[in-house]
């Protein structure tokens, strides 16, 4: 019996002449086109998906593990059993913030944040004729509970009228809907690679069907359900990973200016991108998505080739299942 | 060698509608055997060589080829045990898109053969059966003889332990068809087992041998 060669020989020996005519089985075109537009969808489908991510994780634990203290009349002194102190309601407040557990920041918001915060209603112009509240932000330690009410309650004790404003209530839920928004997009990217797994099927079951008689001829001759199955997979894996190159070089351009339409939203998520500039070439463009974003778009044509594979591996055998 | 007992044989092996195609064949040919397979048309002379050719499962009975049963071979184990065989067909079944080099050269390349080997194989035997100066011509190319002749070529050039055929002079003069006998008749006495279904009774006369007498799907004579 012949020694059994070598991998690459084994190869070279698979692309030689064995009747399978696997150009005209699996022609160069179609599939390449369809797995190229599955790849764009998939794309932005998981683009929607890390974007979901990287929100939720902003709002879980960004805005949500603060507190915002809203406190009237800040320069008033306060009164304690019926007798003024030299303390303003502002600074007893404050006073008591500082020894709040779980407290990792309090900052009480300067003449010049509050004029930002109330430009968009107010104007540029930061002499208010009203006398504004203390508005006091109160950083939690990550991982912390807190009792908003029972703070409420001990604050208005100090400072009669001060409201405490729990963010969390709203980052819970702004994280919940940015859950539900990445669950969606998974299963977005779930049908995408369903569909790609029934055209390719569909692909190779054509090709097959095209190739029915040097397949069985060579079946007959001894090749193996291995040897055919492989020499399909290998060629579907190939035009399926030149698609899912063309369409993440596609989807590149949309994906760079999704991430800057959604970057103030994400302002706090981590590794910071480099502004884009539509003359810079792919890999530079691609430099400036988010890391997560970026590796999973570098992903899709190695993705691509793996479901060609494994589907038209599976497709093939079962196929041949119906030979003896 | 190859032992049958009983088997038997329907196309639609599911339902009952096919008619019968073979019905408790029993023989067996030694290692290096030769036998003429003989019967009218319909008599399941192809039916038998597509058992013995791992193209299809008996229905009933028990197959073994070459020292297997095909019965309880696994699919991995009929590859190899096909690679051992070679098959002229009635009908040559080359691969009109390949050149008549790489038609004759597949079994060697499906046995992982070293690309030299499978070069110097392919042009010896071109040479012999007289197609030398054909190498690179596509099977619609050539005439019925020539096609016939890359056939045989294809299903010796592996040297198979089985070989079996079927109609394999029916487009050859009279030369070609005696020498195609020698071949045969040098490769049994190296070990090959050989099966040839005719209804050409001045070959058989020329060369006299076993024969196995089918009709109507029952062995009628072995001897």
């Amino acid at each position: 019996m012949a020694e059994r060669p070598g991998l690459l020989t084994r190869w070279n020996q698979a692309r030689r002449a064995d009747g399978l005519a696997l150009r005209r089985a699996l022609p160069d075109r179609l599939l390449p086109l369809l797995v190229a537009a599955m790849a764009v969808l998939a794309a932005l489908a998981l683009a929607g998906a890390t974007g979901a991510q990287i929100l939720s994780t902003r709002w879980s634990n960004g805005a949500a593990s603060m507190l915002t203290i809203q406190v009237p009349d800040p320069e008033t002194p306060t009164t304690t059993a019926g007798t003024t102190t030299h303390l303003t309601r502002s600074d007893a407040v404050l006073a008591a913030l500082a020894d709040s557990p779980g407290a990792s920041r309090v900052h009480r918001l300067d003449k010049a944040e509050l004029g930002a915060l109330l430009a968009p209603w107010l104007g540029q112009d930061h002499d208010f004729a009203l006398t504004l509240p203390a508005i006091i932000e109160l950083h939690m330690a990550a991982g912390t509970q807190t009792d908003a009410t029972a703070l409420a309650r001990r604050l208005a004790a100090i400072a009669p009228g001060t409201l405490v404003e729990r963010n969390a209530e709203w980052g819970e839920r702004l994280g919940r809907l940015a859950d539900s928004l990445h669950s969606c997009a998974l299963l977005a990217v779930a049908i995408v690679a369903g569909i790609a797994v029934v055209l390719i099927a569909a692909t190779t079951r054509a090709g097959l069907a095209a190739r029915r008689l040097p397949i069985e001829l060579i079946h007959a001759m001894g090749a193996t359900d291995g040897y055919i199955a492989g020499r399909f997979a290998r060629r579907t894996a190939l035009l399926a990973f030149i698609g899912g190159l063309a369409g993440s070089v596609l989807a590149l351009p949309i994906l760079v200016l999704l991430s800057r339409v959604a970057a103030p939203f994400a302002a706090a998520a981590p590794a910071p991108a480099p502004a884009a500039d539509w003359t810079m070439p792919a890999h530079m463009l691609l430099a400036t998505l988010p890391t997560p974003l970026a590796a999973t778009l570098l992903a899709l044509a190695p993705a691509a080739a793996l479901i060609g594979w494994l589907t038209t591996q599976a497709t093939v055998r079962a196929w041949l299942r119906n030979l003896p | 060698m190859i032992r049958l007992r009983d088997v038997g044989f329907r196309y639609d092996a599911a339902g009952t509608s096919a008619p019968v195609a073979l019905r408790q064949i029993s023989f067996e040919v030694p290692q290096g055997g030769f036998r003429w397979l003989l019967g009218p048309s319909g008599a399941g002379k192809s039916s038998l060589l597509r058992l013995l050719a791992l193209t299809a499962r008996p229905t009933s009975g028990t197959l073994e080829i070459l020292g297997s049963s095909v019965a309880q071979a696994r699919r991995a184990a009929l590859a190899r045990l096909r690679r051992r065989i070679g098959v002229v067909h009635q009908d040559f079944r080359l691969l009109p898109d390949l050149p008549v080099f790489d038609n004759i050269a597949l079994p060697l390349r499906l046995q992982h053969r070293p690309e030299d080997d499978v070069r110097d194989e392919v042009h010896s035997i071109l040479d012999w059966v007289g197609l030398g100066s054909r190498a690179t011509a596509r099977p619609p190319q050539l005439s019925g003889g020539e096609q016939q002749r890359v056939a045989i070529a294809r299903a010796v050039i592996h040297r198979p332990a089985l070989l079996l055929a079927d109609e394999p002079t029916n487009a050859l003069d009279e030369y070609q068809a005696n020498r195609l006998m020698d071949l045969f008749r040098d490769l049994s006495g190296l070990g090959t087992t050989i099966l040839v279904a005719t209804h050409n009774d001045a070959l058989i006369r020329r060369y006299p041998a076993h024969e196995l007498e089918l009709a109507q799907g029952r062995l009628l004579r072995d001897g």
